[in-house]
Protein backbone atom coordinates (compact mmCIF):
# COMPACT_ATOMS: atom_id res chain seq x y z
CA UNK A 1 0.00 0.00 0.00
CA UNK A 2 1.02 3.62 -1.16
CA UNK A 3 1.21 6.33 1.77
CA UNK A 4 -1.47 8.13 -0.97
CA UNK A 5 -3.80 4.90 -0.33
CA UNK A 6 -3.47 4.70 3.31
CA UNK A 7 -4.25 9.00 3.47
CA UNK A 8 -7.54 8.23 2.03
CA UNK A 9 -8.43 5.31 3.99
CA UNK A 10 -7.37 6.92 7.35
CA UNK A 11 -10.84 8.74 8.02
CA UNK A 12 -12.25 5.27 7.91
CA UNK A 13 -9.88 3.81 9.57
CA UNK A 14 -10.22 6.18 12.43
CA UNK A 15 -13.89 5.37 12.71
CA UNK A 16 -13.46 1.74 12.29
CA UNK A 17 -15.05 1.97 9.42
CA UNK A 18 -12.90 -0.40 6.66
CA UNK A 19 -13.74 -3.68 6.31
CA UNK A 20 -11.27 -6.23 7.94
CA UNK A 21 -9.23 -6.90 5.01
CA UNK A 22 -8.64 -3.05 4.06
CA UNK A 23 -8.49 -2.54 7.97
CA UNK A 24 -5.24 -4.74 8.06
CA UNK A 25 -4.15 -3.36 5.08
CA UNK A 26 -3.51 -0.68 6.29
CA UNK A 27 -2.56 -1.82 10.03
CA UNK A 28 0.01 -2.94 8.33
CA UNK A 29 1.39 -0.32 6.50
CA UNK A 30 1.10 1.76 9.29
CA UNK A 31 3.10 -0.37 11.48
CA UNK A 32 5.92 0.25 8.62
CA UNK A 33 5.89 3.68 8.09
CA UNK A 34 6.61 6.44 11.00
CA UNK A 35 4.96 9.10 8.98
CA UNK A 36 1.37 7.84 8.49
CA UNK A 37 1.84 6.78 12.00
CA UNK A 38 2.28 9.97 13.07
CA UNK A 39 -0.73 10.90 10.91
CA UNK A 40 -3.18 8.14 12.09
CA UNK A 41 -2.15 9.33 15.76
CA UNK A 42 -2.98 12.57 15.45
CA UNK A 43 -6.52 12.25 13.30
CA UNK A 44 -7.15 10.04 16.28
CA UNK A 45 -6.31 12.56 18.55
CA UNK A 46 -8.33 15.07 17.33
CA UNK A 47 -11.44 12.61 16.92
CA UNK A 48 -10.82 12.00 21.35
CA UNK A 49 -10.61 15.77 21.51
CA UNK A 50 -13.84 16.74 19.59
CA UNK A 51 -15.51 14.15 21.69
CA UNK A 52 -14.05 14.63 25.20
CA UNK A 53 -14.77 18.65 24.70
CA UNK A 54 -18.29 18.04 23.64
CA UNK A 55 -19.25 15.37 26.11
CA UNK A 56 -22.01 17.21 28.58
CA UNK A 57 -24.49 15.68 31.27
CA UNK A 58 -28.01 16.65 31.66
CA UNK A 59 -28.55 18.84 34.00
CA UNK A 60 -30.37 16.61 36.78
CA UNK A 61 -33.16 19.55 37.59
CA UNK A 62 -33.78 19.14 33.60
CA UNK A 63 -33.49 15.14 33.52
CA UNK A 64 -35.89 15.22 37.21
CA UNK A 65 -38.48 17.57 35.23
CA UNK A 66 -38.72 15.45 32.37
CA UNK A 67 -39.08 11.96 33.96
CA UNK A 68 -41.75 13.53 36.13
CA UNK A 69 -43.45 14.65 32.59
CA UNK A 70 -43.14 10.83 31.43
CA UNK A 71 -44.76 9.56 33.73
CA UNK B 1 -60.74 5.95 46.76
CA UNK B 2 -58.90 3.26 43.97
CA UNK B 3 -55.13 4.75 43.60
CA UNK B 4 -55.31 6.77 39.51
CA UNK B 5 -54.48 4.44 37.29
CA UNK B 6 -50.77 4.65 36.12
CA UNK B 7 -49.61 7.07 33.37
CA UNK B 8 -49.36 5.20 29.78
CA UNK B 9 -46.17 7.14 29.44
CA UNK B 10 -44.73 5.45 32.73
CA UNK B 11 -43.67 2.10 30.50
CA UNK B 12 -40.40 0.48 29.97
CA UNK B 13 -40.25 2.43 26.29
CA UNK B 14 -40.15 5.90 28.30
CA UNK B 15 -37.47 4.32 30.88
CA UNK B 16 -35.71 3.05 27.47
CA UNK B 17 -36.17 6.30 26.22
CA UNK B 18 -34.75 8.22 28.88
CA UNK B 19 -31.26 6.18 28.65
CA UNK B 20 -30.85 7.96 26.08
CA UNK B 21 -31.40 11.55 27.01
CA UNK B 22 -27.47 12.73 27.57
CA UNK B 23 -27.12 11.81 24.24
CA UNK B 24 -30.21 13.83 23.06
CA UNK B 25 -29.34 16.63 25.22
CA UNK B 26 -25.99 17.15 23.78
CA UNK B 27 -27.18 17.09 20.41
CA UNK B 28 -29.75 19.60 21.28
CA UNK B 29 -26.94 21.89 23.09
CA UNK B 30 -24.46 21.96 20.20
CA UNK B 31 -27.33 22.24 17.68
CA UNK B 32 -28.90 25.20 19.34
CA UNK B 33 -26.25 26.31 20.94
CA UNK B 34 -28.20 27.76 24.07
CA UNK B 35 -29.13 25.28 27.12
CA UNK B 36 -32.71 26.58 27.32
CA UNK B 37 -33.48 26.40 23.60
CA UNK B 38 -32.08 22.47 23.91
CA UNK B 39 -33.98 21.72 26.62
CA UNK B 40 -37.17 22.60 25.02
CA UNK B 41 -36.09 20.77 22.11
CA UNK B 42 -35.29 17.75 23.94
CA UNK B 43 -38.59 17.86 26.08
CA UNK B 44 -40.72 18.56 22.74
CA UNK B 45 -39.13 15.49 21.01
CA UNK B 46 -39.75 12.97 23.87
CA UNK B 47 -43.27 14.34 23.84
CA UNK B 48 -43.38 13.60 20.50
CA UNK B 49 -41.46 10.03 20.38
CA UNK B 50 -44.34 8.85 23.47
CA UNK B 51 -47.23 9.95 20.71
CA UNK B 52 -45.44 7.99 17.89
CA UNK B 53 -44.11 5.07 19.81
CA UNK B 54 -45.88 2.63 17.71
CA UNK B 55 -43.89 3.57 14.81
CA UNK B 56 -40.51 2.47 16.67
CA UNK B 57 -39.65 -1.11 16.19
CA UNK B 58 -38.82 -3.09 19.22
CA UNK B 59 -34.64 -4.14 18.73
CA UNK B 60 -34.02 -1.21 16.22
CA UNK B 61 -31.50 1.42 17.24
CA UNK B 62 -33.67 3.31 19.61
CA UNK B 63 -31.03 6.26 20.30
CA UNK B 64 -30.73 6.77 16.88
CA UNK B 65 -34.56 7.28 16.37
CA UNK B 66 -34.85 9.58 19.28
CA UNK B 67 -31.76 11.78 17.79
CA UNK B 68 -33.68 11.70 14.47
CA UNK B 69 -36.99 12.94 15.97
CA UNK B 70 -35.17 15.39 17.89
CA UNK B 71 -33.12 16.95 14.80
CA UNK B 72 -36.09 16.77 12.75
CA UNK B 73 -37.54 19.22 15.16
CA UNK B 74 -34.62 21.56 14.91
CA UNK B 75 -34.83 21.62 11.50
CA UNK B 76 -38.44 22.58 11.84
CA UNK B 77 -38.00 25.09 13.90
CA UNK B 78 -34.35 26.32 12.50
CA UNK B 79 -35.48 25.85 8.67
CA UNK B 80 -34.90 29.46 8.15
CA UNK B 81 -31.08 29.29 9.31
CA UNK B 82 -31.06 26.78 6.29
CA UNK B 83 -29.18 29.44 4.10
CA UNK B 84 -25.69 28.98 6.67
CA UNK B 85 -25.58 25.98 4.52
CA UNK B 86 -25.25 26.28 1.23
CA UNK B 87 -21.88 25.97 1.64
CA UNK B 88 -18.25 24.58 3.06
CA UNK B 89 -15.89 24.29 0.62
CA UNK B 90 -14.75 27.82 1.14
CA UNK B 91 -11.08 26.12 2.48
CA UNK B 92 -10.08 23.75 0.00
CA UNK B 93 -8.19 20.77 1.33
CA UNK B 94 -7.06 21.56 4.77
CA UNK B 95 -5.08 19.39 7.06
CA UNK B 96 -4.19 20.44 10.36
CA UNK B 97 -1.71 17.82 10.91
CA UNK B 98 -0.09 18.71 7.03
CA UNK B 99 0.02 22.43 8.07
CA UNK B 100 1.89 21.95 11.13
CA UNK B 101 4.22 19.14 9.66
CA UNK B 102 5.07 21.85 7.11
CA UNK B 103 5.63 24.64 9.86
CA UNK B 104 7.77 22.54 12.04
CA UNK B 105 5.76 22.32 14.54
CA UNK B 106 6.70 18.84 16.51
CA UNK B 107 5.19 16.63 17.28
CA UNK B 108 2.53 18.00 16.02
CA UNK B 109 0.13 16.35 18.37
CA UNK B 110 1.42 18.65 21.47
CA UNK B 111 -0.34 22.00 20.07
CA UNK B 112 -3.37 19.59 20.48
CA UNK B 113 -2.78 19.21 24.08
CA UNK B 114 -2.87 23.00 24.11
CA UNK B 115 -6.30 23.91 22.86
CA UNK B 116 -8.78 24.72 25.42
CA UNK B 117 -12.23 22.99 25.07
CA UNK B 118 -14.30 25.68 24.55
CA UNK B 119 -12.31 26.35 21.25
CA UNK B 120 -12.62 23.11 20.46
CA UNK B 121 -16.77 23.64 21.64
CA UNK B 122 -16.60 26.72 19.73
CA UNK B 123 -15.41 25.38 16.61
CA UNK B 124 -17.84 22.73 16.45
CA UNK B 125 -20.24 24.86 16.77
CA UNK B 126 -19.40 27.24 13.99
CA UNK B 127 -19.81 24.47 11.44
CA UNK B 128 -22.85 24.84 9.50
CA UNK B 129 -25.82 22.53 11.27
CA UNK B 130 -25.57 20.30 8.42
CA UNK B 131 -22.42 19.77 9.18
CA UNK B 132 -22.43 19.87 12.65
CA UNK B 133 -25.08 17.37 12.96
CA UNK B 134 -22.58 14.54 11.51
CA UNK B 135 -19.99 15.37 13.81
CA UNK B 136 -22.49 14.91 16.52
CA UNK B 137 -23.21 11.85 15.72
CA UNK B 138 -20.24 9.94 14.26
CA UNK B 139 -17.02 12.02 16.97
CA UNK B 140 -18.90 12.63 20.01
CA UNK B 141 -21.91 9.88 19.84
CA UNK B 142 -19.70 7.28 18.10
CA UNK B 143 -22.30 6.35 15.78
CA UNK B 144 -21.35 4.51 12.69
CA UNK B 145 -21.66 5.83 9.18
CA UNK B 146 -24.65 3.60 8.43
CA UNK B 147 -26.38 4.38 11.65
CA UNK B 148 -25.77 8.37 11.08
CA UNK B 149 -26.84 8.22 7.32
CA UNK B 150 -30.31 6.45 9.25
CA UNK B 151 -30.91 8.99 11.83
CA UNK B 152 -30.27 11.87 9.02
CA UNK B 153 -32.00 10.05 6.26
CA UNK B 154 -29.25 10.31 3.90
CA UNK B 155 -26.43 7.86 1.61
CA UNK B 156 -23.44 6.91 3.45
CA UNK B 157 -21.60 8.42 1.03
CA UNK B 158 -23.51 11.79 2.26
CA UNK B 159 -22.31 11.25 5.75
CA UNK B 160 -18.86 10.63 4.63
CA UNK B 161 -18.26 13.74 2.46
CA UNK B 162 -20.30 16.03 5.21
CA UNK B 163 -17.74 14.79 7.66
CA UNK B 164 -14.64 15.22 5.90
CA UNK B 165 -15.85 18.65 5.12
CA UNK B 166 -16.56 19.30 8.31
CA UNK B 167 -13.35 17.69 10.02
CA UNK B 168 -11.58 20.16 7.22
CA UNK B 169 -13.77 23.25 8.61
CA UNK B 170 -13.21 21.78 12.47
CA UNK B 171 -9.47 21.62 11.89
CA UNK B 172 -9.22 25.15 10.14
CA UNK B 173 -11.18 26.67 13.34
CA UNK B 174 -8.29 25.24 15.38
CA UNK B 175 -5.08 26.01 13.78
CA UNK B 176 -6.29 30.01 13.36
CA UNK B 177 -7.64 29.96 17.06
CA UNK B 178 -3.38 28.04 17.76
CA UNK B 179 -2.21 31.22 15.16
CA UNK B 180 -4.07 33.57 17.31
CA UNK B 181 -3.15 32.40 20.87
CA UNK B 182 0.33 31.88 19.92
CA UNK B 183 0.52 28.03 20.82
CA UNK B 184 1.75 27.99 17.18
CA UNK B 185 3.36 31.04 14.40
CA UNK B 186 2.20 31.06 11.41
CA UNK B 187 4.36 30.97 8.09
CA UNK B 188 7.89 28.99 8.71
CA UNK B 189 7.17 28.88 12.36
CA UNK B 190 8.23 27.23 15.13
CA UNK B 191 5.79 25.85 18.02
CA UNK B 192 6.09 28.13 21.19
CA UNK B 193 5.78 27.34 24.73
CA UNK B 194 2.60 28.94 26.35
CA UNK B 195 3.53 30.44 29.99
Amino acid sequence: MKCSDCESKLDRYVDRELNNTEALQVQLHLEGCPDCMDHYDFESKVKRLVKHSCECDTPPAFREKLRQLLS
Amino acid sequence: MAEPAEPAAATPFAEEALTHLDTLYRGALRLTRDPDQAQDLVQEAYLRALRYQHSYQPGTNMKAWLFAIMRNLFWDRFKGSRKEDVSLDDTGDFLLYEKLKDEGAKPESDVLDKIAVSEVVDAVEQLPPLHREVVLLVDVEGFSYKDAADTLGVPIGTVMSRLHRARQQLQKSLYDYAVESGIVRANGMRQVSQS
